[in-house]
């Protein structure tokens, strides 16, 4: 039995998961549109800066923004085009930032199709030497694709100082509505699981675990009989876990399926483990077998207020509206674009806002979805109850973090170790007087940034 | 276009659960024993309870204008105060005395100290400790249920007349001073379990609260650590005593079910404001109410002592959330 034991972490909590709108779409490609925006920041690290001039004409797959630093990675044009302008743009996570615009007509463009029909079970990772997968990791431009989007070669480099022994593969996909991961898990089992293969022989891991949440059988199943087709189930294994939030947070799936815990302030590899998204993966074999850099990637597109909801293979640098528009368009009745899941996704107000490489969903929520509360933004006084506290993955008190920040004592919400944070959001989410805690936290951890930068 | 599209931090969506919703939970769960009142007190209990929700939520709402802010009635944590101090105040008390307690409650423990969420202490309880030191009288007169007959017959109390009689807890003195025997107070259990004694109003039915209380926890409104670790340690206390004297201690379910330990442990001190937030907080609380009410009733001069034992541990409460300060699972960082 493998639902037998259900492994996980401590806290945590069960929205509605809501795939239902998009679980069973397969993968679509989507018609290439008339102009992309490509923020030069789409990564944890230091920003690209533009290698192409305005007016110039630019190449599917030719680098358009790169950075000497180690921890970046540099942005390829998802199209045949012409750089209109370098601009500022609006960006998700960071608000604004440099972005360059590119044009494109779209009989030149036609929609690029995934092929994982090109891996199978034949694949040798051994032509290919760890320095070669890490290059080539590196010149694709791979980033998490799981929403942080920390460069992927410096994950998967080797590092005398902490060796790496394990490899856990991130299928979880514990947030709610989302079904990217799991569509890819179907329907590009080989490729992604070249991609393990090549990633655990760069990272030098010698087991790997790919971590699924019980809620999705048939991807258990789908890497079930490719591992025993490959003849690999003795290093790569699945390992099912609890249906919970945030089980796919890095520091949960560690704990989940090695039972080990990830120091605070902490890194994986301390304790000898890497962590990969399953999307990530995919791309890795992409990159290292077929040097094609990252320009593509499937964002689910799902929420009761989309005519169309579905799975779709989406040029980085699309816009949320043109997106929309493909999918027959916002109804009436919708209350919030979020860029990713309901969760720990972005609400956006400026549908001109490009898609980036770690966005993996667009959803959109109803005035109901939202819960009527939180619509209004009404939050009552703290009843003390200590609901964040039982919920909390990482053992924190999000009250005491929150009211310390809305008075702008950061010693005190240091004190209740704000930085241990991993913003997940499941203490907004059960609080009953809809306080945003998680906001609060996350507003004490930029004042905290700018406090030391000043500093100096 | 969309103008309705708004933006607000993660997450975006939110369980389905309000103050309101809890304090509405907590209301339903004090049903059972209101019903219980009305049945033993007839129309006195309901006429208390009317009362003393009306007066809280009048000044509460009086409070609100004076000060300015909105009007907080909504999320009915002033109704759960009323009903709670109603429930723990004699059926003959004055209706005066009941008005004066609920202002109390609500304007000098709660609004002053800033409202739901700030109040240190337990409003009902604060104000019940205000009228025992004021009316004292008043506050010990304990009318016998109008469905009993007669005067209990084991035990002889000293008041003849018919309205008034000792509470199963001034039993439980009296076996303690010799006065009588435990297996004399035993007789009445199922009284005491079932509520056909005198005491307070909504503490005399150990099973309308156990009912309510359950219904507590199965809606999640409570957790389980403050009434498990108040009954354990009450009952603990209680068995330890039994054991040692089983001349003058009577048994742990008559300490359990009697006097205001079921109120307490379910309704009382699990009031989120006043209790520590951890759960290691929630039990090392309980434990503390539990031993407190136990030595009281024991050892002190009074025949009961929920009341000062919440009192006493709400006020440890903050430094109680200090000491269960702890690290996170990863460990304290190395900075």
């Amino acid at each position: 039995m493998i639902f037998a034991a259900k492994k996980t972490f401590k806290g945590g909590v069960h929205p509605l998961e809501n795939k239902h709108y998009t679980e069973s779409c397969p993968i679509e490609p989507v018609p290439t549109p008339r102009q992309l925006v490509l923020p030069l920041v789409q990564h944890i690290g230091a920003p690209c800066k533009p290698l192409v001039q305005k007016k110039q004409t630019v190449a599917l797959g030719e680098p358009i923004g790169r950075s000497d630093a180690y921890v970046s990675a540099p942005i390829h044009s998802p199209v045949n085009g012409v750089v209109k302008d370098i601009a500022l743009a609006s960006h998700p996570v960071i608000g604004r930032t440099t972005a360059v615009y590119l044009e494109a007509v779209p009989e030149e463009n036609p929609p690029r199709i995934p092929q994982p029909q090109r891996f199978d079970e034949h694949f040798d990772p051994g032509t290919f030497t760890p320095e070669q997968i890490c290059t080539a990791i590196q010149e694709a431009g791979l980033v998490g694709m799981g929403g942080a989007g920390f460069p992927t070669r410096v994950k998967i480099d080797p590092n005398p100082a902490m060796p790496k022994h394990t490899l856990i593969i991130n299928g979880c996909e514990c947030e709610p509505y989302i079904t990217c991961d799991y569509r890819i898990m179907l329907e590009w089992t080989w490729q992604i699981l070249a991609g393990i293969r090549l990633a655990a022989r760069a990272a030098g891991c010698q087991t790997v675990r790919i971590g699924i949440e019980d809620n999705k059988p048939e991807a258990v199943k789908a890497f079930e009989q490719a591992l025993s087709r490959c003849r690999c189930e003795e290093d790569i294994q699945v390992v099912v876990v609890k249906t919970k939030y945030p089980q796919g947070g890095e520091r949960q799936l560690i704990r989940a399926v090695l039972g080990k815990q990830v120091p605070t302030g902490g890194i994986p590899p301390q304790i000898g483990v890497c962590v990969l998204n399953v999307a990530t993966c995919a791309a890795i074999a992409e990159a290292v077998v077929f040097q094609k850099p990252l320009t593509h990637r499937v964002v689910t597109v799902t929420g009761r207020a989309i005519a169309r909801p579905g799975n779709y293979y989406v040029p980085i640098g699309m816009s949320v509206q043109d997106l929309l528009a493909h999918c027959g368009g916002l109804t009436e009745r919708a209350a919030k674009v979020v860029l990713g899941g309901p969760m720990m996704g972005f609400a956006i107000a400026d549908l001109t806002t490009p898609l980036t490489k770690t966005c993996g969903a667009l959803t959109v929520l109803t005035r109901e979805d939202v819960t009527e509360p939180k619509y209004a933004r009404q939050q009552t006084a703290c009843i003390r109850c200590g609901r964040c506290l039982a919920v909390c993955p990482e053992g924190l008190n999000p009250t005491k973090i929150a009211h310390a920040v809305k008075h702008f004592r950061m010693d005190r919400a240091e004190q209740y170790y704000l930085s241990a944070c991993i913003e997940c959001g499941s203490c907004s989410y059960v609080c009953p007087a809809h306080i945003e805690l998680a906001g609060y936290i996350k507003t004490g951890k930029l004042l905290k940034a700018r406090e030391k930068k000043r500093l100096g | 276009m969309f103008s309705q599209i708004i933006v607000s931090p993660a997450p975006h969506t939110s369980q389905n659960l309000t103050t309101r919703r809890l304090m509405a939970d907590v209301l339903i769960g004090l049903v059972p024993a209101m019903v219980a009142s009305a049945v033993f007190f007839r129309f006195r209990a309901v006429l208390v309870i009317a009362v003393c929700v009306a007066a809280c939520l009048l000044s509460e709402w009086i409070c609100n204008r004076l000060r300015r802010k909105p009007n907080s009635l909504g999320d009915l944590s002033a109704a759960v105060t009323g009903v709670i101090l109603a429930m723990s105040l004699p059926p003959a008390v004055p209706l005066s005395v009941a008005v004066i307690g609920s202002v109390f409650a609500i304007v000098i423990v709660k609004m002053l100290f800033g409202g739901l969420g700030n109040n240190v202490f337990n409003p009902a309880m604060a104000a019940r400790a205000f009228l025992t030191a004021s009316f004292g009288a008043a506050m010990t007169t304990w009318t016998v249920p109008a469905t009993i007959d007669s005067a209990m017959p084991t035990v002889q109390a000293s008041n003849v007349e018919a309205v008034t009689q000792a509470t199963p807890l001034a039993w439980s003195k009296m076996a303690l001073k010799g006065q009588a025997t435990p297996e004399q107070v035993h007789a009445q259990l199922k009284d005491v379990f079932w509520g056909q004694v005198g005491g307070c109003i909504g503490e005399t039915s150990a099973a309308a609260l156990l009912l309510g209380g359950l219904y507590l926890l199965v809606r999640k409104t409570i957790t389980c650590h403050i009434p498990l670790a108040v009954l354990l340690s009450a009952g603990i206390f209680a068995a330890v005593g039994r054991l040692l004297k089983p001349d003058v201690f009577v048994r742990p379910d008559f300490h359990l079910f009697g006097g205001g330990l079921m109120l307490g442990a379910f309704f009382i001190a699990t009031d989120p404001v006043t209790a520590p937030l951890s759960v290691r907080g929630k039990w090392l609380f309980g434990i503390g109410v539990g031993l407190l009410i136990m030595l009281i009733r024991v050892v002190g001069e009074y025949p009961e002592g929920v009341m000062y034992a919440v009192l006493i541990m709400n006020a440890f409460t903050p430094l109680i959330d200090r000491l269960c300060h702890t690290a996170p699972v990863g460990g304290k960082p190395h900075v």
